[in-house]
């Protein structure tokens, strides 16, 4: 598994010549980029890919008026979304025209990348995840899913980070996720119909229903496991001296189909696919963490068994 | 027959842990939370096992558990706790309150289904 996030990103940007200089750097710096046409940028906003920003160049339009108003309106749709412009003569936001000035969160320029390294690292991948939470919220997910849903198998793209604060989907669990070092909620996240078929009798956690309750007790349950599997492995006792009760208000949308943390800062997200080799029947399954009240890596710790008296799952501890 | 009482809030997990104890020849009767669990209890005198989440709306599985010790007097009846949970205040909580042990989850009914016999019998 690559242990860093990755994020999607729109590149607009037309210069043939920087073309293989960004799409190296994008390699590099774990960014999946993504070209659209000047038409289709409205849709695929509306269509709400799960985005960690956007590579703006100042010679996008076709004037310098178009190349404004373009900036202007992407912002205006996604304002969480940061915008970074690439510039011919200098890497600085000066000189930008002042309705534009506050649409960029950095400027950059091809003769020095680093300053592109710099503003993706501080705007894109502005929360740092260790590594050890990463590979272990994949590790205790996968375990669960395989649990859940015996002869299915699960497997995991690279985690990825996005800026969105509207979160759309058709179905959703979310539990709270108190400690020392963060406060947030963990969220899954799937969709009704493919997750429907795969939970149908024999797969599935076994349930009386066989409508989309199945769905929500299924998903209940997957969430109360891999929640208790984050909350052994890096939470242990720590949250019992937890002492903050503050909280923010969370959006529910039924008209829009979304929800919102209230916050701009990247989630953290897992998408698992769920594969019934003998039915060829897929499901996708998203987990997402948006530590929203509290984020403190530097106190991040994982707990081994031998500090939290861990069994095996499924054993019996006799007292 | 002796009885074992599931309390759990996820239908899944009630419906998965009784079908597959019913199918090894226990007796199985279900609850939805605490509240319900203490219930069941107090009704019907021949339940001789418990399996309680910790988790749960209403009434908590330690906090039924403390209760059955206290309210209703049993200290007759045996207690699991099948959990996602597994921190040592929680286990040092369910012990002092008389529970005789810790599962976590996902359950696997073959590892656990003598003792389970042996709890009732």
């Amino acid at each position: 598994m690559n242990a860093q996030p990755a994020s999607k990103i729109l590149v607009l940007d037309n210069s043939p010549t920087h073309a293989g200089l960004i799409k190296t750097f994008c390699d590099q710096n774990n960014l999946f980029a993504l070209k659209v046409r000047k038409d289709a940028i409205k849709s695929v906003l509306r269509t709400n890919i799960d985005l960690g920003g956007i590579l703006y160049s100042d010679s996008y339009g076709e004037t310098p008026e178009e190349t404004a108003q373009i900036a202007i309106d992407i912002h205006a749709a996604r304002p969480e979304l940061p915008i970074i412009i690439r510039r011919e003569q200098h890497p600085t936001l000066a000189g930008l025209p002042e309705s534009t000035e506050r649409v960029f969160c950095a400027a950059y320029s091809c003769g020095d990348m680093s300053a592109l390294r710099q503003a993706v690292d501080q705007y894109i991948f502005c929360l740092v995840y260790p590594n050890a939470l990463l590979r272990g919220i994949a590790e205790i997910s996968t375990e669960v899913l395989r649990n859940v849903f015996k002869g299915v198998e699960a497997s995991y793209d690279t985690p990825y980070v996005v800026h969105d604060r509207m979160i759309f989907g058709e179905v959703f669990s979310l539990i709270q996720l108190e400690s020392s070092w963060c406060r947030g909620y963990m969220m899954l996240q799937t969709e009704e119909e493919p997750f429907l078929r795969l939970a149908g009798p024999g797969n599935g956690p076994t349930s009386t229903s066989n409508n989309f309750r199945r769905v929500n007790d299924s998903l209940s349950e997957i969430t109360n496991m891999i929640w208790g599997g984050f909350k052994n492995r890096y939470i242990g006792d720590r949250s019992a001296n937890m002492v903050s009760g503050v909280q923010v208000p969370l959006i529910v949308n039924h008209k829009h189909h979304y929800i919102s943390f209230g916050t701009s800062n990247p989630q953290l997200c897992f998408r698992f696919n769920l594969e019934d080799e003998r039915s060829g029947r897929e499901a996708p399954l998203y987990a997402r963490f948006i530590f929203n009240l509290n984020w403190s890596p530097e106190d991040f710790q994982e707990i081994t068994p031998d500090h939290g008296g861990l069994v095996e799952s499924g054993a019996l501890e006799l007292f | 027959m002796a009885k074992i009482l599931v309390v759990d809030d996820s239908s899944t997990v009630r419906d998965e842990v009784s079908t597959f104890l019913k199918g090894s020849g226990l007796d199985v009767v279900t609850a939805v939370d605490g509240k319900d669990g203490l219930a069941k209890l107090r009704a019907d005198p021949g339940i001789k096992l418990v399996v309680a989440d910790v988790n749960m709306p209403n009434m908590d599985g330690l906090t039924m558990v403390e209760k059955i010790r206290s309210e209703l007097k049993n200290s007759a009846v045996n207690l699991i706790m099948l959990t996602t949970e597994s921190s040592a205040n929680m286990k040092e909580r369910g012990k002092a309150a008389g529970v005789k042990g810790w599962i976590v989850k996902p359950f696997k009914g073959p590892a656990v289904l003598e003792t389970f016999k042996k709890l009732v019998s």
